[in-house]
This record gives structure tokens, C-alpha cells and sequence, in this order.
């Protein structure tokens, strides 16, 4: 029984939290974008314009819902739920902090500590290609079919160098859950730097942001919503809350692939040669450790609004270039470097 | 012909981009200290590039603007309007429309001709803001005022009526916001008439004159080398 609560207010404050930190993450996108391109940005609601996602909720939600004459109702009605749905159950896995003791009860920060861990994300993920390709395709509009097309093709094309990435992960730390990815960085590597997963994994970390920022459709990979030039690609005939919910997946997907990357790459909740869960209580060791997560996690985010308002999108033969001819072939060998060294080293 | 592209022969650094978008984000770096610095200073417009609109009126409008419509007055205080039709004939989005009354005894003060305006409506739901009306009115009287704040919650508060364009007048002229009186258009002699024998020429004269008047504006050559001029805009379309 308190198994089952201790679950259930798990899900629910991991949930919340993830749900701030995507709406707090649309007023940083676009203040940051303001102030990158020489304008304040959205300063109205509230102080900073901090209530501007409050706003942008309520004008969502109190809109008139319009499914076009043309549109195939039940596939548009889908689109958006399977894009969210996997958003939204995608970071059951992401491990938010080291555990906390409460009365005598150790709980792990992690709404599950499943072991075949990021395996999960990655096959939860690529359903939301579903959920881009059906809103597309059941608009009955040109734009949204080009846009889903585009959608699928990048999606699927970058799932392998992702997957072929997180391989050589599994090569180094010999599993698949991200709790215990994470505590194995503790510690020096080499003696001298901190024992996280970019030093072990340099190639593969790049290779992972470049295609996690294909899979989740950012610039500059964002083509299969290319404003300039197919309106908004797969979401031009959404509306009301069915785009929020696109929109706002899109944020929750940023999170959670922020937390991946810190918790395989960034030493999760590790600061470098100081092993604080040592020196601090174990509830003060809890909040400590979500803290820094969530201020590695905060730098991910910020990385994705900084990057968006920096580069400029790729045209759509060479996303696919990229993706087939230079992502995948490097994966590879990054795979045979890592399986070598393990091979000698062991 | 068109311009040779410079192709550029990219290094392999350039070629692999990531040192490419490390400095790309360099500079969006700089720009957002600099900015987020500026917006924590007290005075206005910190960041110069925006407007602060509502709190911030002080932002000139030309005098040309085409905003709300407005119905003039003459010096008297007299309706220009003469509802001769010829705006609501132009207006590409038929959002116009007109009764003609006739002027009756006693009501000189009131209308500056013998016929005026018994009723005028603008859609402003319709209308684009073109501007024709007021460029084709006769006498001045329609004319688009420099007020682009249009927007409302119904849509009859959309249909402009006589008084509203009278009281958009009232308004402009107490603000001092009226716009300047139209230049006058050069007005071409009328041309001699054509005498039995030099008919062809004459003809030629007047289509000479009709030409200039239409060119007037850009400037154009003198017509009497015609062929010049006609190898002049052959050229112009070649390009």
C-alpha cells in the first residue's frame, strides 16, 4: 500500500515538474529569442512577462475548436494524442536526483528504475512519428503531408545513429538503466578528469545531440515544420489545445532528452572530485542532487533555445546526407573504437 | 546573364560546422549580454530596435499614412462631399456605399454643392486600405486619417457611418493630424484644334501631350523623339 502511494506521488510531482519546466521553458525560448535578436520580447503578463505561458494556456484552451471540412476527423484527433502521450510517458526512466530517506523509506527520484532504461525512451520516442505522421496525413492538406513526410523520413533516419550512440554507452557501462549509468560516474577517470560519460564517450556524445536535435525536430533539423516554407508542416490545420498539445510535447521532449544527456554523458547528479552525498544528510543529499540535475538539465534546455536562434535550418537533402552518410558511418566507428578499447582494457 | 555565383572551396574544419557553430553562437552570446544588460537600465527604449507601443506614443506616423477614414470639411465648415460615386465605383472591395440627397433651401451652410452625401458607409471589414478613394475623389472630401487603432468588438462598430467619419474629422483637426492638401495635377493645355489639312499632326500632338501628362511623375524624357523613348522601355523590358 504505501509502495503504491509512494508511486503514485512520484508520478505526479515528476509529472508537474516536467510540465513547469516545459512552460517556464516557452517564455525562455522566447525571451531568449528577444533578446538574441536585439528586442525584449513577450514583457507584458506579469513581471519579465513571466505569466506569458498562463496566457498563452488560457488563449489555447478557451479557443474554438475547427476540424477542417476536408480532414479525416479521426486521424486528426489522433495526431496530437499520440505525439503527447509518448511525451508525456517518455521520462518515467530519467532519473531527476539520488535518493531521498523519508521515514525510514529510501525513494529513488526516478518515477521507475526499469532495467532495459533508455531502451524505453527510445522506443517510446519513435511513437510520436505516429502521432506527426497522422495529424499530417489526416489533415488532407498539402502542407501537413509534406511535413509529416519530412517528419518520417528524418525520425527514422536518425534513430539509428541515436540508437548506434547509446550502444556504445551500454558498451562502456554494461547496462541500460540511466540510475545506474548515473552512479557509475562518480569518481575520477584517468585520474584526473570526473568520471562522466563525455570523456568516455566524445564522438558518441556529439553524435547523440546532433541526432536528438533531428529527433526532436529542432533547428536546425527543423523541417518538417519549416515556416518559410511549408507554413508550419504537419500542424498548419491544428488549432486550439490539439496545437498546444504538439507544441507542448515538443517542450516536454526537450526535457526529457536533456535529462538523458546529463544523465549518460554530464555525470547526472556528480559535481567533479567532491562526492557530496557523502559529507550531506540523506534528505538534504535528495534536494541537493535534483538540484544540480535540474541546473545541468537547465543548461540542455538553454543549449536548444541557443542553438535555435543561432543556426540556420539544413535543406532537406543535406539533413538526409548528414544523417545516412556521415552520422551513421561515424556511429559505427565509434562503436568498433569503443568495442576495441573494452576488448583490451578488460 | 545572370551574375556567376563565387563558389567558395570550404576547409574541413568549415566542412564539419561544429567550430562554425560554436563562433555562430559566440555572437548570439554577445548579443543577449548585451541586451539582457540594456533591459535592466531604467530609461526607455534600453533596447533600441523596439517600440514600447502602448505606454509609447511618441513614434511619428507619416503623413501620407492610410488609416481610418474621415470625411473633410471645407473652410466654411460645409460637407465637401458632392456623392458624385466616383470612390465607391474605385474601391476594389466594394465596401462603400452611397445616397445621393439633394440640396434644399437654406441648407448652404450645411453642404458645400447642390448635391451631398445623404448617407455614406465604409465596411471597415472590408475595406484594404488602398487609398483609391481618397486619390479619386473630385473634391477632396474622402480622405484616410492617420488613426490605426480599428479595432472593436462588434461588427456593426465596424461599419462606419456619416457621423463617425465626421466626428474621425473633428478629431484629426483638433490633433492637428490633418493631412496636407493634395498637390494640384498639372493641368495640360488643351490642345489646338485640329485644322482640316494637319489633322495627323495634331493628333500626334495630342497623343504626344497625353503621354507626358501620364509620365509626368516618373520624370520622363521629352516625347518629341519618340522612337528614342520607345528603345529606351524596349530596353527596359529586355532587362
Amino acid at each position: 500500500m504505501d509502495d503504491w502511494l509512494i508511486a503514485i506521488i512520484k508520478v505526479v510531482c515528476i509529472w508537474v515538474w516536467v510540465l513547469l519546466i516545459a512552460v517556464v521553458m516557452t517564455w525562455v525560448e522566447r525571451r531568449g529569442a528577444g533578446m538574441m535578436q536585439d528586442r525584449p520580447g513577450p514583457n507584458r503578463a506579469g513581471p519579465f512577462g513571466l505569466f506569458q505561458p498562463i496566457a498563452d494556456g488560457i488563449k489555447l484552451f478557451t479557443k474554438e475548436e475547427i476540424i477542417p471540412l476536408k480532414a479525416q476527423k479521426y486521424l486528426y484527433i489522433l495526431g496530437p494524442l499520440l505525439f503527447s502521450l509518448p511525451a508525456f510517458s517518455a521520462y518515467a526512466v530519467v532519473p531527476f536526483g539520488d535518493k531521498i530517506i523519508l521515514g525510514g523509506k529510501e525513494i529513488i527520484l526516478q518515477v521507475s528504475d526499469v532495467n532495459i532504461g533508455f531502451l524505453f525512451i527510445l522506443a517510446i520516442g519513435s511513437m510520436a512519428v505516429y502521432g506527426v505522421i497522422l495529424g499530417g496525413w489526416g489533415s488532407t492538406n498539402k502542407y501537413s503531408i509534406l511535413g509529416g513526410l519530412r517528419s518520417t523520413a528524418q525520425m527514422v533516419s536518425y534513430e539509428v545513429p541515436l540508437g548506434l550512440a547509446l550502444l556504445a554507452v551500454v558498451f562502456v557501462y554494461g547496462t541500460f538503466s540511466l540510475r545506474e549509468i548515473s552512479l557509475a560516474q562518480q569518481g575520477t577517470f584517468l585520474g584526473i578528469l570526473p568520471n562522466w560519460g563525455i570523456f568516455k564517450q566524445p564522438l558518441g556524445f556529439i553524435l547523440f545531440i546532433v541526432a536528438s536535435y533531428a529527433e526532436a525536430n529542432r533547428v536546425p533539423f527543423d523541417l518538417p515544420e519549416a515556416e518559410s516554407e511549408i507554413v508550419a508542416g504537419y500542424h498548419t490545420e491544428y488549432g486550439s489545445m490539439r496545437l498546444g498539445l504538439y507544441l507542448f510535447g515538443e517542450y516536454v521532449n526537450l526535457v526529457t532528452i536533456s535529462g538523458v544527456i546529463v544523465a549518460l554523458y554530464f555525470g547526472s547528479w556528480h559535481i567533479p572530485y567532491i562526492d557530496l552525498g557523502a559529507y550531506l544528510g540523506p534528505v538534504l543529499w535528495g534536494i541537493v542532487s535534483f538540484c544540480i540535475f535540474f541546473l545541468k538539465v537547465s543548461f540542455f534546455l538553454w543549449l536548444f533555445v541557443w542553438v535555435r536562434w543561432t543556426l540556420p535550418r539544413f535543406r532537406y537533402d543535406q539533413v538526409m546526407g548528414l544523417g545516412w552518410r556521415a552520422l551513421i558511418p561515424l556511429a559505427l566507428f565509434n562503436i568498433f573504437i569503443t568495442a576495441l578499447f573494452i576488448q583490451l582494457t578488460v | 546573364m545572370a551574375k556567376p555565383v563565387a563558389k567558395k572551396e570550404y576547409t574541413l574544419s568549415e566542412r564539419i560546422y561544429l567550430r562554425e557553430i560554436l563562433r555562430g553562437m559566440r555572437v548570439t552570446w554577445r548579443h543577449f549580454l548585451f541586451n539582457v544588460r540594456a533591459s535592466f537600465r531604467p530609461e526607455p527604449h534600453t533596447i533600441p530596435t523596439c517600440w514600447q507601443y502602448p505606454e509609447d506614443r511618441t513614434r511619428e506616423i507619416s503623413p501620407v499614412f492610410r488609416g481610418e477614414h474621415m470625411l473633410q470639411l471645407d473652410e466654411k465648415g460645409r460637407e465637401k462631399c458632392i456623392a458624385c460615386g466616383m470612390c465607391a465605383k474605385i474601391c476594389p472591395a466594394k465596401c462603400i456605399t452611397i445616397k445621393k440627397g439633394k440640396r434644399k433651401e437654406g441648407e448652404e451652410d450645411k453642404y458645400a454643392a447642390k448635391t451631398y452625401s445623404s448617407s455614406f458607409e465604409i465596411d471597415l471589414l472590408r475595406c484594404i486600405f488602398c487609398g483609391f478613394c481618397q486619390e479619386t475623389c473630385p473634391k477632396e472630401a474622402i480622405v484616410l486619417s492617420q488613426e490605426f487603432e480599428m479595432a472593436k468588438y462588434t461588427r456593426e462598430e465596424c461599419i462606419l457611418d456619416k457621423p463617425k467619419l465626421l466626428a474621425n474629422y473633428q478629431k484629426a483637426k483638433e490633433e492637428g493630424k490633418l493631412r496636407p492638401p493634395r498637390k494640384k495635377v498639372p493641368v495640360v493645355p488643351a490642345p489646338p484644334k485640329p485644322e482640316a489639312g494637319e489633322e495627323p499632326e495634331g493628333a500626334e500632338v495630342k497623343k504626344a501631350k497625353a503621354a507626358a501628362v501620364g509620365k509626368a511623375k516618373a520624370k520622363k524624357k521629352p516625347v518629341a523623339k519618340k522612337k528614342a523613348a520607345e528603345k529606351e522601355e524596349g530596353a527596359e523590358k529586355e532587362e
